[in-house]
């Protein structure tokens, strides 16, 4: 695989992974938003 | 070089690592991050194990003894999360950082600075952590589990907890994402993920469950942070909140947090059974789709930590199957383990104890689980010592056996020794002995009624709780001799490149002790193809 075409998959992996965590970082503090 | 850490690792190519201090410090060498996280983990076991001789020492025989109440309670809740997130989780980072990439023949993590960070972050974390012991109204002392409105009444420490668990949420989720984003796009040519080792499988797994977990508990505590001192009420009733709905949040991600401390475990072991029983792994993929439906599994079954709380007759019959619908993938691997030993040539080297150890301890914990599980039963058990029984199964004859196992299963690669086995096996039988000696008793103390988290008890649970410390002591001293088979693989034989005669697998093709750099170009396709076989 070629250099320039891995460092874009690992940097969009990353991202996607990154976008997941943050989702659910917010998402249940949304959740308490919304409860209390 | 051809991958994507080339730009961190730019001109290394012909000399080995930094000298001095710098070399730990700004470290992007997977190995070295790898060994970092293991001596981290391992200076927290002792800390937590310190703990630990305290809470045992207190309940040595009734009566209060040596410590407060309120300090009794602070070794309780700093022993857990020194252990849970100082101690184990740490160190199966560290065996990810060290053999992942040797594993799938990746020149390194794919993210090496971020590597760095992630390990640094975790020093600063417990700093911060263990510094609220000398602080006014001393450390956290709400259990682990940090519930509101108990946790809102830790003096000065409260909001360093909030912010060392910020930290420590922070340092794993980017040690998941560099997981993850290596394991995906830097294997070798031929690695196809069914051909992954079973290591780097439930690692996969595990650091998807990192990645949404974490945000949880780190959501969890950010709101405590905000009713404790921006004014909102999220877990406050006087202000419309709901503090039931932390403990919600909380086993939302602290059962999920359970798998993430065992199926790496599960990996480890699947690794060395094979190696010893000289046979192939029986079931790889079910293996595979086992832990993945234990990690499914993991997100649906929280509530079975809060029958006592109060639920709908449904959802306590949802939670209570849901729970026990994981002993069948649990059970699949465990069948698999005993079906690959089964008519193998197996031999007993102290990694194999270890593992055989955990098959039958890990067993014992999971069956207690099982007995936890039963909602109407689980009324009478809550909050006993039968849950610390059964937790401790878990943990410790598992995880800590199984990192045990691992360590000693790879030493040898590290170092390019071998460790003194006679040692070896005398570590593994006092810490199997004691092991039993101090948490089995506390199966009857629990059935007995005797509550946890207590410095003090009535006189009926004497006996168990005197055999419990007497064994807690015994294991406590039993893993300095870990420490001298640490030291004795500096001193030992030269191991071989293979070191065991039924290994198999890419990392025991590279040199002993593995260099500074290994996979700078990825494995032949045909020697890798032998190798995943």
């Amino acid at each position: 695989m070629a250099d320039a075409e891995q460092k874009k998959n690992i940097r969009r992996t990353t991202m996607i992974v990154v976008a997941i965590a943050v989702a659910f970082y917010l998402g249940f503090i949304m959740l308490g938003v919304l409860r209390s | 070089m051809t991958t994507a850490v080339a730009d961190a690792h730019d001109s290394h190519d012909e000399h080995g690592p930094a000298k001095g201090i710098g070399r730990w410090l700004f470290s992007t060498n997977h190995k070295d991050i790898g060994t970092m996280y293991l001596v981290f983990s391992l200076t927290m076991f002792f800390i937590g194990g310190a703990m630990a001789m305290v809470i045992r020492s207190e309940l040595a025989i009734p009566g209060l003894q040596f410590v407060h109440p309120e300090f009794f309670n602070s070794m309780t809740t700093m022993h857990a999360l020194i252990m849970v997130f100082g101690a184990v989780m740490p160190a199966f980072v560290g065996l990810a950082n060290w053999m992942i990439p040797l594993m799938i023949g990746a020149p390194d993590m794919a993210l090496p600075r971020m590597n760095n960070w992630s390990f640094w972050i975790l020093p600063v974390a417990f700093g911060i952590l263990l510094s609220t012991l000398f602080m006014p109204g001393g450390a956290p002392a709400s259990g682990w589990t940090m519930y509101p409105p108990l946790v809102l009444q830790t003096g000065d420490a409260f909001p360093f907890l909030i912010f060392s668990v910020h930290l420590m949420g922070i340092s794993s989720i980017m040690g998941a994402i560099n997981v993850i984003v290596t394991i995906i796009n830097m294997r070798a040519p031929e690695m196809t993920l069914l051909r992954m080792p079973m290591f780097v499988w439930t690692w996969l797994i595990t650091a998807y469950l990192l990645i949404a977990v974490m945000p949880v508990l780190a959501g969890a505590v950010t709101m405590l942070l905000t009713d404790q001192f921006f004014g909102t009420s999220f877990f406050l009733a006087a202000g419309g909140g709901d503090p039931v709905m932390f403990q919600h949040i909380f086993w939302f991600f602290g059962h999920p947090e359970v798998y993430i401390m065992i199926l790496p475990a599960f990996g480890v072991v699947s690794e060395i059974i094979p190696t010893f029983a000289r046979k192939k792994l029986f079931g790889h993929d079910s293996m595979v789709y086992a832990a993945a439906s234990i990690a499914f599994l993991s997100f649906i079954v929280w509530a079975h930590h809060m029958f006592t709380v109060g639920m709908p007759l449904t959802g306590q019959m949802f939670f209570m199957f849901a729970t026990m619908l994981i002993a069948v993938p649990t059970g699949v691997k465990v069948f698999n383990w005993v079906a690959t030993m089964w008519r193998g040539s197996m031999t007993f080297e102290t990694p194999m104890l270890f593992s055989l150890a955990f098959v039958f301890l890990f067993t014992i914990g999971g069956f207690s689980g099982l007995m936890l599980a039963i909602a109407p039963a689980d009324i009478q058990y809550h909050d006993t010592y039968f849950v610390v029984a059964h937790f401790h199964y878990v943990l410790v004859p598992g995880s800590v056996f199984a990192i045990m196992a691992g360590a000693y299963y790879w030493l040898p690669k590290w170092t390019g020794h071998m460790y003194n086995e006679k040692l070896g096996k005398l570590h593994f039988w006092t810490s199997t002995i004691f092991v039993n000696l101090t948490f089995f008793p506390m199966h009857f103390l629990g059935l007995a009624g005797m509550p946890r988290r207590i410095p003090d008890y009535s006189t009926q649970f004497t006996d168990f709780n005197t055999i419990a410390s007497i064994g807690a002591i015994g294991f406590g001293l039993s893993q300095l001799l870990f420490v001298g088979v640490i030291l004795s693989a500096w001193k030992g034989s030269k191991a071989t490149d293979r070191v065991w005669e039924g290994s198999h697998g890419l990392e025991w093709t590279v040199p002993s002790p593995a260099p500074y750099h290994t996979w700078e170009t990825p494995p032949k396709a045909r020697v890798a193809g032998e190798a995943f076989d």
